[in-house]
């Protein structure tokens, strides 16, 4: 490795360089089923980089990296990095439509793209505000040739070397990332976290875990859920490697976790519960993992308990946080003599404030409830991301300085229990998962929570339904299974709910659908309902 | 519980993805014993675990894919000789 390394301690990336410099022929990354250095990724990342810089490309303060589980997509992250923008990234399981409305609103002015996403790539330069720079390092220039006239089109032959590369230092206000998240209507919204935001977050998750080089991670998060934030920049900062799934371990990861040597399993429970469905979680299954985690939806306390027997030397880990709040806000440790007692609802608890972060819960005025009482999450601190991408109007009502604070607080809209002393606080649902049923306020976790238990299925969705003016006239349920009994699913809630929580319908579904980061589509579900099936 | 043959499972599976495997320009009966279900675009994965959910109940069985490839659990005849095979314990 005669390379010289750009350093800088500033930006999300920081930590990545110190590893390349201790520890350059250490793996960085497993994908595709080989393996890179932290000097063989390192050097593709700024081969990438200074090729955009030749081109201009970081005069945007964005750059797309339009790849899938690719050596490309990491090293187009970094690449972007280290060419002195932040990174947006684009994924090929989108329909390509949605990709063109991102690249059209980020304002990017170069797409890195992997070699099978170029197949989209047609559709998705439509988008583009303007002429944008197409660097695709894993194909052969003349391949490209003729392809998108108006746009600057790169190939193998067209990147530089590394060494071409201009140091940048990103200043900390700077954007490291812009993940668009689908917004409830209308168009996705861009969650713009900023280098200060990231390195807050990368320093206060390196010392909750005091990962090592030694340290193996799983990567089962796509880039364009925050969690990815995690395996790669916390997972790079300790000279770890990162280990990506294939597409079929997202399926069923036993065999990658046992390959792969994983020291970290970190997945949505939804994969979680997956495991548990496919039969892979027996007791003692994973012994050489050290931590699984969770974050993403609500980790349903019988999943926890399948994971400590399967993997009975990790420390079991519920991470909470909106991308709004840079990956992960608050944090929960299992205890298994204690946290049976602590689950709400059946739901693990969500745990104490991770890191920086500090906040409150508030009523609808955002004022502080009273102590002991429910309230919205609202969090503040570093991690505290700038808003939505180029869109104050989305940005305004959920980033707010509330009534006598001066720092910006994020609106979570999740509905939270207060830990009293030495507990942890507990999630409940979303603010509109709280409904009004023929008057009484109900929380839909709760029947969620009996109908697991009666069933000992854990694919559950309650819905309020039908409409009602003030609220819901009933409630509805969907059951990930075709084989429970649902008139004896009903009789045993009917025994512990009042009649008005008591699912009118339970509709079996062989499973339920999930939204495009792996959690229950609760929307498809209620578009079910609306339809009439 | 009944036995499950290894026919039964991959008559079911082309039967459910008639559709799909016609688009695709294969004719009943000439389904090819490595198709790959998600590959090929017949199913995604979340299809394919309403597919085991399904299997389970139409024949009264609980599996438990543990000891199979995970190339295999999305072709056609691997997979539906495992679960013939599970079936029988």
């Amino acid at each position: 490795m005669t390379t010289a390394i750009s350093t800088t301690s500033t930006g999300v990336h920081a930590g990545f360089l110190r590893s390349v410099e201790r520890f350059p022929d250490r793996p960085a990354l497993w994908v595709e089923g080989a393996t890179l250095t932290y000097a063989e990724l390192y050097d593709r990342a700024a081969a990438i980089a200074a090729t955009l810089q030749r081109h201009d490309a970081q005069q945007a303060p964005l750059t797309a990296v339009f790849g899938y589980r690719s050596a490309t997509a990491f090293a187009g992250v970094l690449g972007a990095l280290l060419s002195g923008t932040g990174y947006v990234p684009l994924k090929r399981t989108f329909p390509a439509a949605r990709n063109a409305q991102i690249l059209g609103r980020s304002g990017a002015r170069a797409v890195i793209v992997d070699e099978e996403s170029l197949l989209q790539l047609d559709e998705v330069l439509a988008g583009a505000a303007g002429p944008v720079v197409v660097l695709a390092p894993d194909v052969d220039a003349a391949q490209l040739a003729g392809r998108w006239p108006g746009h600057v089109v790169l190939g193998r032959e067209d990147v530089l070397g590394a060494d071409a590369l201009e140091p940048s230092a990103p200043s900390p206000d700077e954007v490291a990332y812009v993940l668009f998240t689908s917004g409830s209507t209308g168009t996705p919204k861009g969650v713009t976290v900023s280098h200060a935001n990231a390195q807050a977050f990368v320093e206060a998750a390196s010392e909750r875990y005091g990962l090592t080089e030694h340290d193996r991670l799983s990567q089962m998060f796509d880039m364009t859920f925050d969690l990815s934030v995690f395996d790669m920049f916390v997972g790079w900062s300790a000279g770890a490697s990162l280990h990506c799934a294939p597409p079929r371990a997202l399926l069923k990861p036993d065999a990658y976790i046992r390959e792969q040597e994983l020291t970290v399993f970190f997945c949505v429970p939804s994969t979680g519960a997956i495991m548990r469905k496919l039969g892979l979680l027996k007791p003692g299954a994973f012994p050489d993992v050290r931590y699984t985690l969770f974050c993403g939806e609500p980790l349903p306390q019988q999943v926890a308990t399948a994971f400590r027997a399967a993997f009975p030397n990790a420390i079991l880990e519920n991470v909470y946080g909106p991308t709004e709040v840079t990956v992960v806000c608050a944090a929960y440790r299992w205890d298994d003599e204690r946290s049976p007692g602590e689950c709400l609802h059946g739901v693990v608890p969500i745990g104490d404030f991770f890191g920086t972060t500090s906040g409150y819960l508030a009523d609808d005025q955002l004022r502080p409830v009273a102590p002991g009482a429910d309230g919205e999450l609202l969090l503040a601190g570093p991690q505290v991301s700038l808003g939505y991408w180029r869109d104050p109007e989305r940005t305004a009502p959920v980033f707010v300085v509330p009534p006598g604070e001066s720092a910006t607080h994020y609106r979570t809209g999740d509905l939270v229990r207060p830990g009293g002393p030495g507990e942890p606080m507990r999630f409940i649902s979303r603010i509109d998962n709280q409904v009004k049923i023929q008057g009484n306020r109900v929380e839909l976790g709760e029947i969620e929570e009996v109908l697991r238990r009666e069933t000992g299925v854990d694919a559950v969705v309650v819905l309020g339904w039908p409409r009602t003016d003030s609220g819901f006239g009933g409630v509805e349920a969907f059951v990930g299974s075709e084989s429970v009994d649902a008139d004896a699913a009903r009789a045993a809630l009917a025994g512990q709910l009042p009649g008005y929580m008591v699912p009118r319908r339970i509709h079996r579904l062989a499973s339920l659908p999930l939204n495009d980061n792996g959690k229950y589509d609760r929307r498809a579900l209620r578009e079910r309902l609306e339809a009439g099936l | 519980m009944s036995i499950v043959e290894e026919t039964d499972v991959r008559g079911y599976l082309c039967g459910r993805f008639a559709e799909q495997l016609a688009a695709l320009g294969i004719a009943p009966g000439e389904e090819p014993d490595d198709l790959d279900l998600i590959a090929e675009g017949v199913t995604d994965s979340f299809g394919l675990l309403e597919l085991i959910g399904d299997l389970e109940a139409r024949f009264g069985i609980e599996l438990d894919f543990e000891d199979l490839d995970p190339e295999d659990l999305t072709r056609l005849g691997p997979f539906s000789r495992y679960v013939a095979s599970r079936a029988r314990g």
